[in-house]
């Protein structure tokens, strides 16, 4: 619980949107890196890291620091990229990959008992190696170190994104919006939005998801599989939709914008429009930073469709240190394969398309995305079984 | 036997319709002007801090926060 804690609000966002507001321009970088760190510090030691993740608030000002020195073209930049990618395995993924090699953690001679998670590293190192990539290719100011450092201890969206763009952040930084009134009657109406939806809809969810179990689906009827499985595709909507309202609508106190990261995913017709609207901040990184670096659609149609799979490979290890995850992202990869595979079969359309079409079209990605979830809320195992049970009884 | 391009048109107007009212849209669809009035900017405030302080008393994670 955090951004849905009094906490966040009373210490944290209320005071820190007001103090911006009231001080000299040349403080407001500042105030965004005292109460950033502050809240890095506070929730580590209370939710997630204890005193050793407070510590890695050390994370950031080494960033900070290590930043001054990129400059466009510079192999820095790269050794910046390296170390953030060595923070994330280190942190992350160091359980799963030496188990991948080792087994069990009691076979494991390199299991890292004490494991815990810096708070939104998955996050912040994102923003980090989008600074080193953009600052290497010259299509990002460097900024000031004060006002850099405010950028990654922007604590409305350090946790959980949306995951910002620097050139985007910098000028909101330095020339807020100063309608007071307009701000904080879009930035509350925002954030009670989002409450309402995680509190009122997400919450609610929990008492059909909490049985996707073993157990519980070994004993289910059939046809309440299904429903289990939608209302985790509602729940996980809801959930982080909520998340993101509340970190826009807080960063609107400020008088700064941040990303939208989505619009009516679930209404989409394909999977590409689909990915398009779904966590549309991360979406857009993993484009620039991965896909089109690897060749994009440049490539010849083989190579593009192993591109595709790679970035969505990527995609579902981000998103958790499991192989349900991966396999969740390998099936979105698969999707979007087959998706760009027949548009490109088809080839454009000579007419607009018709309602069944249009519905038909709708109903396989809903159908499939919420498939995908399966992978995303339960362990590899539990979901086969989950899958079997659902379409072979 | 249906026009699809008035259904869309609906659709599009009911999705701005919720955006404004979500906040992630400054200006409200053609014909909702009333919606920028304080007198219903009150009224859902009301509705939603009253349904935040109906269902907030379950234990409650974010998925994404939580990793």
């Amino acid at each position: 619980m955090i951004f849905n804690s009094f906490a966040y609000f009373i210490l944290f966002l209320v005071p820190a949107a007001i103090t911006f507001r009231l001080v000299r321009p040349v403080a407001q970088p500042w105030v965004c890196i005292a109460f950033g760190g502050s809240f890095f510090v506070f929730f580590s030691l209370t939710q997630i890291g204890g005193a050793f993740g407070a510590a890695c608030l050390l994370i950031f000002v080494w960033e900070t620091i290590f930043s001054r020195f990129y400059r466009q073209g510079s192999l820095l930049c790269f050794v910046g990229i390296a170390q953030t990618i060595l923070f994330l395995i280190v942190f992350k993924y160091w359980n799963f990959l030496t188990g991948l090699a080792f087994g069990a953690p009691r076979h494991n001679p390199l299991y890292w008992a004490g494991a815990f998670l810096p708070l939104g590293i998955s996050f912040f190192t994102f923003e980090f190696i989008h600074y080193a990539v953009d600052r290497y290719r010259g299509t990002t100011p460097a900024g000031t170190f004060s006002e850099y450092m405010a950028f990654i201890l922007f604590f409305p969206t350090m946790v959980a994104g949306p995951i910002k763009r620097y050139q985007t952040f910098l000028p909101g930084l330095r020339e807020p919006s100063l309608e007071w009134a307009a701000d904080w009657r879009v930035g509350m109406t925002r954030i009670l939005v989002g409450l309402a939806k995680k509190f009122a809809i997400a919450d609610l969810m929990t008492a059909f998801t909490n049985h996707l179990n073993h157990a519980d689906i070994a004993r289910a009827q059939r046809w309440v599989l299904p429903i289990w499985l939608l209302a985790y595709g509602v729940k996980i909507y809801f959930d982080f939709s909520a998340y993101s309202d509340i970190a826009i609508g807080s960063a609107r106190l400020f008088g700064m914008k941040v990303p939208e990261n989505f619009d009516w995913p679930y209404a989409r017709a394909n999977i590409a429009e689909f990915w398009k609207h779904w966590h549309i901040s991360l979406y857009r990184w993993l484009l620039d930073y991965v896909f089109i670096p690897l060749g994009g659609s440049r490539c010849r149609p083989p190579r593009v469709l192993v591109n595709l799979l790679l970035t969505m490979f990527l995609s579902g290890l981000w998103h958790g240190a499991g192989l349900n995850f991966i396999v969740w992202g390998l099936w979105h990869g698969m999707l979007l394969a087959v998706h760009r595979t027949w548009s490109k079969w088809r080839g454009e359309p000579k007419s607009p398309p018709s309602a069944a079409g249009t519905v038909a079209a709708w109903a396989t990605t809903f159908v499939t995305v919420n498939l995908g979830w399966a992978f995303f809320c339960m362990d590899l195992p539990t979901a086969t079984f989950f899958l079997k049970r659902l379409f072979g009884g | 036997m249906f026009d699809f391009s008035k259904i869309a048109s609906v659709f599009s107007w009911i999705k701005n319709f919720f955006d404004y009212l979500g906040a992630s849209r400054e200006e409200p669809p053609p014909g909702a002007a009333f919606l920028s009035s304080p007198w219903w900017l009150g009224i859902w405030w009301g509705l939603l801090i009253g349904l935040v302080l109906l269902f907030c008393g379950q234990t409650s994670k974010f998925i994404y926060i939580d990793f």
